[in-house]
């Protein structure tokens, strides 16, 4: 059933996509209740799935490569419902769809060539389970980021190229998707950093590659905040550097 | 019992025409007692705009009351009955056209939302004066929720469609809200006073200017309620302004890429956007090729504009088809079929505007 639900969830969150593109398209607006709709939907049958998945392993369940993708997607579409109409950036949650929509695809894909089954723990650890849905959220903040830098320099070409698109309207200003990015990287380091503090009280004991890995993510995000704080970074290279440092930590993430 | 509309507007009568039909604000009240006291007009609503007179109303026989409308406007307004031409719509197609006008269907500058707070004054003040009942409060309330519904769903509203309100969504776009912005503007002439007006209506923060002839930057600096400042420390400014609007009478280049590049070496990352509605042009084009700063000149700026005005006519369909949705879900039975036998006149207190 939790695989059901899964499907059922990318599904819904390909949806939206294709109706925010086709509301695009055609010029009828009205659309954007709709798609927050159809998000809280998808997040509905997201927390269905992962409540199976912990009931399966008796804990968080972030035990494979599968799991950790719903949960960076569960992380950010709980962000962009909670933090979107707060940074007036209604149109990220249709950005974000199609990298959720991969994200989940993938695992699916996973789950039906080779689920690893139940993995429930010898002793139940608190701080393992706060340092990995820590991490998770600090990742899906990092994604948002990442997709409102995506956002920002679409406009900018846009906008230099004098000749606005379609998107031109419907994307939110510069300036929003610029203190957006800051901000979601603010939060990301936050949750990422009690993430790596409640590492050093769990039980297990993470590998000098976990560490490296973990803290290279944590010091290049910090380093972009520091340079931002510094030198006042431009919005397209904090763009740059968003979509960038992302990818990083994806990849840093497939080497756990 | 009917309902009716019977007037001009700037497609169907030139401007020679509407001005004499204009009715004047403060004669409005009487105006609607001696249309009211006209055979078979039984309420009455007056729309009188720099772009149409319209008379909205409902009856027993509604083409009796257009016929007496149209007579007593003629000999009112003392006009050769041969130089006008009025439209009639009647029933659906009355409350279909109003719901286009509220909708801005019907406007000079298409989507424009002036006309909805005419619709809306225009309707309170007959209401004030007992000059409405059912019928005209139902469909006066009916139209105020057709524009709402129209502008949300649709497109209507997008796009520029003047080169000072494609400046705007474009400041508006780089800088989010413009409350915070400082604009300097380059030249006194009078698209740089336009522009800047556009961009201070939006709230702007502060405007200075700088032009060759000091008492003329001073004027429209007053003008502006900005302050003024001598030509040649202009350049000093652009690491405390958002917006350049330039519009000198210069023959050659007067803001250098070279003079821009330093000035963002101490902005921090500020988005600059400089507006060039000079001709010959004002700002070395290739200040576009500096990150965070976009430059715009008036043919760039008149593209836009005719593409606003162009994707806005796309939307007529479909604004249309809103309307006509509305239409067949409220059903006009609903706005004819009120009972007669209620008082009609002077009962106009049953419905607030909203």
């Amino acid at each position: 059933m939790d695989k059901i639900y899964l499907i059922l969830a990318t599904v819904i969150f390909l949806g939206g996509f294709v109706l925010a593109v086709v509301a695009l398209r055609t010029g009828k607006h009205g659309t954007g209740k709709l798609n927050v709709g159809l998000a809280v939907a998808g997040l509905f049958f997201q927390c269905l799935f992962l409540k199976e998945r912990g009931d399966l392993h008796l804990r968080c369940p972030i035990t494979n490569g599968a799991e950790v993708f719903v949960f960076i997607s569960w992380s950010i579409v709980i962000l962009y419902l909670a933090l979107g109409r707060a940074f007036r950036l209604s149109l990220l949650g249709v950005f974000s769809m199609p990298l959720v929509f991969v994200f989940q695809s993938i695992a699916i894909i996973s789950l039906l060539i080779n689920d690893p089954g139940a993995r429930p723990p010898e002793t139940l650890d608190p701080w393992l389970e706060l340092h990995a849905a820590m991490s998770l959220l600090a990742y899906g903040a990092f994604g948002l980021a990442g997709i409102a830098g995506v956002m920002d320099l679409i406009l900018d070409r846009q906008i230099k190229s004098h000749k606005p698109g379609r998107l031109f309207y419907s994307l939110p200003p510069m300036k929003y998707l610029y203190d957006a990015m800051q901000r979601l990287i603010v939060i990301g380091c936050g949750l990422l950093t009690i993430g790596i503090v409640s590492a050093f009280f769990m039980d297990y004991h993470p590998t000098a590659l976990h560490w490296m890995v973990t803290g290279t993510v944590w010091l290049v995000y910090v380093a972009i905040l520091v340079l931002n704080l510094l030198r006042g970074l431009r919005p397209k290279a904090l763009s740059k550097l968003s979509i960038a440092a992302f990818t990083f930590a994806l990849i840093a993430l497939s080497v756990l | 019992m009917s309902i009716f509309c019977l007037g001009v507007n700037h497609k169907t009568a030139p401007v020679e025409i509407r001005e004499r039909l204009a009715f004047v604000e403060s004669a409005i009240p009487r105006h609607l007692d001696e249309i009211r006291d006209l055979e078979a007009v039984e309420e009455a609503v007056v729309l009188s705009t720099c772009n149409r007179v319209e008379i909205y109303g409902a009856a027993d026989q509604p083409g009796e009351a257009l016929d007496r409308l149209a007579e007593y406007l003629i000999s009112h307004f003392e006009v050769n009955d041969g130089d006008v031409e009025f439209y009639r719509h009647e029933e659906e197609a009355a409350a279909h056209h109003l719901f286009e006008v509220a909708s801005g269907l019907d406007s000079m500058v298409l989507g424009e939302t002036e006309i909805f707070g005419q619709i809306k004054k225009a309707y309170s003040t007959a209401q004030r004066n007992g000059a409405t009942s059912r019928r005209m409060n139902k469909l006066f309330q009916q139209s105020f929720s057709v524009g709402k519904i129209v502008r949300s769903s649709t497109r209507i509203q997008q796009g520029s469609t003047s080169i000072g309100s494609a400046a705007v969504d474009l400041a508006e776009k780089i800088f989010g809200q413009l409350e915070g912005c400082r604009v300097l503007v380059i030249g006194a002439g009078e698209m740089g006073r336009v522009t800047a007006q556009s961009l201070k209506s939006r709230g702007a923060k502060s405007i200075a200017v700088s032009n060759r002839s000091f008492d003329k930057a001073e004027a429209l600096a007053d003008e502006l309620e900005g302050k003024a400042v001598p030509f040649e420390a202009w350049a000093d400014m652009l690491d405390q302004v958002d917006i350049v609007i330039s519009s000198t009478g210069a023959p050659g280049l007067i803001v250098k890429k070279i003079d821009v590049a330093k000035a963002l070496k101490r902005r921090r990352g500020h988005s600059l956007f400089f507006i060039d509605i000079a001709v010959p042009r004002d700002i070395e084009s290739d200040v576009n090729d500096l990150d965070n700063v976009y430059l715009y000149n008036i043919d760039q700026l008149q593209r836009i504009a005719d593409a606003g005005v162009a994707q806005r006519q796309k939307q007529i369909e479909i604004c249309r088809g809103v309307i006509q949705e509305f239409l067949k879900e409220k059903g006009i039975e609903a706005l004819v079929s009120v009972p007669v036998d209620h008082p009609e006149r002077g009962s106009g207190s049953d419905s607030q505007p909203s």
